[in-house]
């Protein structure tokens, strides 16, 4: 008597656990497999397209400072505006150079970072950028604040963490699953019910990270959108009139370069690393450095004056509140962007395995569970109240 | 689910186990549906789609002159309690590039360089910038154009916003209409 009720709950969750993702189960496949690809889209680019690599020309050539990089570019198109510069993390990519043309258009140019020549610029379909949207808001544009295709991505977060919950409660003693074979010859409702579980109990940790970084975009989104802040940092004033100076002849004021903005910043910044570069968008702008700081999951940033050669203001790992290190974790826990290409390998994989299980998910409901419940809607009929009974059929094998 | 098993023969049961799988149909539709605008809006991020709507050609600003587009032809949008805006891009004439410091814009004539409007960020080929529209301006206002020299220089000129911006008129009239 007394363990009836306790097997009719896991029966219940078996159920809850079979329809999570169900009625959508496509939409939620195509979610998995474009955050999968989103994971390792820059390093497909860089496997596509040769102009993204950053090629040695010789053995003993060293990598160009940003100043080298943007005087390089002002030699080849004197005409151009530089907005910016970033080295992506991993040094066998090519710089990315944010410009402007004189017919208005912005491209993003690669250049080699030992010779400055530019390779080429990013091609009308960025694959980049394509594969993160479609992943990230399903392609729903951002009009007022944040993409309703934003909420229904991260929403997704929710039915995943109950799916692993529900899974681990149904899977008797989950832990003992770690080395069992999966069996072939059974029919292929076995093979892929075996295969469904072995990629669940190795996914653990991924599922949890992944759905709950996902429910933390979600989170997000509401707080934006409600105009609620978490973050301490403060905007960084525009520089005061009178720090720019007026010149005689109308020329531009003079300016530091980039690479003395890179010491100066380093030197009031002990241990700053920076791998992005924004130039003065305006008169008044400083030129902004950014770069990882020891904590790999965040970056440092600091602002320099072009004119007084202050750095005005910073925003370093150590001016977090605690509250932060979780928030802003989440972003790189979840793309796996924080510890180069072996972590991203990692990410993608289990990215793979993840999409697997939605698809083995629904091929084991197709088999079992549409019968199932078919059959313990028709019993319904008779009894109402009583639970379904054949649902549970193999759910220990 | 206990609506399920309670209401086993109602319509919006048969309906549910009917259509709840045509519900992936209708979540791949939206990323289909909205490729077209994706991509048009990477043309214009990427400034290939010129610089925006209602273009004003060689608006003379002093000794130099400059290009003004709304970035899109619609009204004002909300951005919380800090009001409602519209993003304005210009592009300055090529020979003044060297010699303008700032260029701004405002709604109605700025009494010194101080309360010249919001400045225009970005190349000066395709600068851009948010300009606040309170909702009672008047529909005959004027956007003044503010450029400052990096002599100190200070030249102006306006542009009816019923030209630069026919939506956001529009909008202002229904506003008008509402108070």
């Amino acid at each position: 008597m007394a363990k009836t009720p306790k097997k009719s709950k896991s029966r219940l969750w078996f159920l809850v656990h079979s329809w999570l993702a169900l009625p959508i189960w496509f939409f939620v496949l195509i979610v998995c497999f474009t955050g999968m690809l989103a994971v390792v889209s820059q390093e497909i680019v860089w496997l596509a397209d040769p102009a993204v690599r950053a090629n040695k020309p010789d053995g003993d050539a060293q990598r160009m400072t940003f100043q080298q990089v943007l005087d390089a570019l002002h030699e080849a198109k004197p005409d151009m505006i530089v907005g910016g510069l970033s080295q992506p993390d991993g040094s066998h990519f090519a710089v990315k150079a944010n410009v402007t043309l004189p017919d208005g258009t912005s491209p993003t140019l690669y250049v080699n970072p030992y010779t400055g020549a530019i390779q080429g610029k990013t091609p009308d379909f960025n694959f980049e950028a394509f594969t993160r949207a479609l992943h990230g808001w399903w392609l729903v544009p951002f009009t007022n604040g944040y993409s309703w295709g934003w909420y229904l991505v991260s929403i997704l977060g929710l039915p995943m963490l109950a799916s692993l919950v529900t899974g681990l409660v149904v899977y008797k003693k989950f832990w003992k699953g770690f080395f069992k074979p999966v069996r072939t010859g059974h029919g292929s409702r076995i093979f892929w019910g075996d295969l469904h579980r072995l990629a669940g109990v190795w996914s653990i940790w991924f599922i949890a990270v992944i759905s709950i970084t996902g429910t933390w975009f979600l989170i997000q989104a509401i707080l934006f959108d409600n105009h609620i802040t978490l973050s301490s940092e403060k905007v960084v004033p525009v520089i005061a009139r009178e720090q720019v100076p007026q010149t005689q002849d109308g020329s531009p004021a003079p300016r530091i370069d980039l690479d003395e903005a890179v010491r100066l910043a380093g030197l009031a910044i002990p241990g700053l690393e920076v791998s992005f570069v924004s130039l003065p968008s305006t008169a008044y702008s400083h030129i902004n450095l950014s770069g990882p700081g020891w904590y790999p999951l965040m970056h440092q940033s600091a602002a320099v004056n072009p004119y007084t050669r202050t750095i005005d203001s910073q925003f370093l790992i150590s001016d977090r509140s605690a509250l932060e290190f979780v928030t802003e974790s989440m972003r790189p826990l979840h793309t796996g962007d924080f510890g180069g290409l072996p972590i991203k390998l990692v990410w993608f994989f289990f990215g793979l395995v993840l999409t697997l299980m939605v698809f083995s998910g629904l091929l084991i409901w197709t088999k079992r569970t549409a019968q199932a419940t078919a059959a313990a809607l028709k019993r319904g009929e008779r009894a109402p109240r009583n639970l379904p009974r054949e649902t549970t059929v193999e759910v220990h094998s | 689910m206990s609506r399920a098993q309670t209401l086993t023969a109602s319509p919006l049961k048969q309906a549910w186990l009917k259509w709840r799988f045509h519900l992936n149909i209708l979540l791949i539709l939206i990323p289909l549906g909205f490729m077209p605008k994706y991509f048009a809006d990477a043309k214009l991020f990427r400034g290939e789609a010129g610089l925006g709507a209602n273009i004003v050609r060689d608006i003379q600003v002093g000794p130099y002159s400059l290009d003004l587009a709304e970035m899109r032809d619609q009204e004002p949008q909300a951005d919380g309690p800090a009001g409602f805006f519209k993003v304005f891009n210009a592009a300055l004439c090529k020979a003044c590039i060297q010699d303008v410091k700032a260029t701004y814009l405002r709604i109605g004539k700025p009494r010194s360089l101080r309360a010249a409007g919001t400045i225009f960020f970005g190349a000066p080929y395709n600068m851009s910038t948010s300009l606040p529209i309170p909702p009672r301006t008047s529909p005959d206002a004027q956007i003044w154009i503010t450029v400052e020299g990096w002599d100190g220089s200070m030249h102006q000129a306006s542009v009816p916003l019923a030209q630069a911006s026919p939506a956001t008129v529009a909008w202002l009239k229904k506003q008008g209409g509402k108070k």
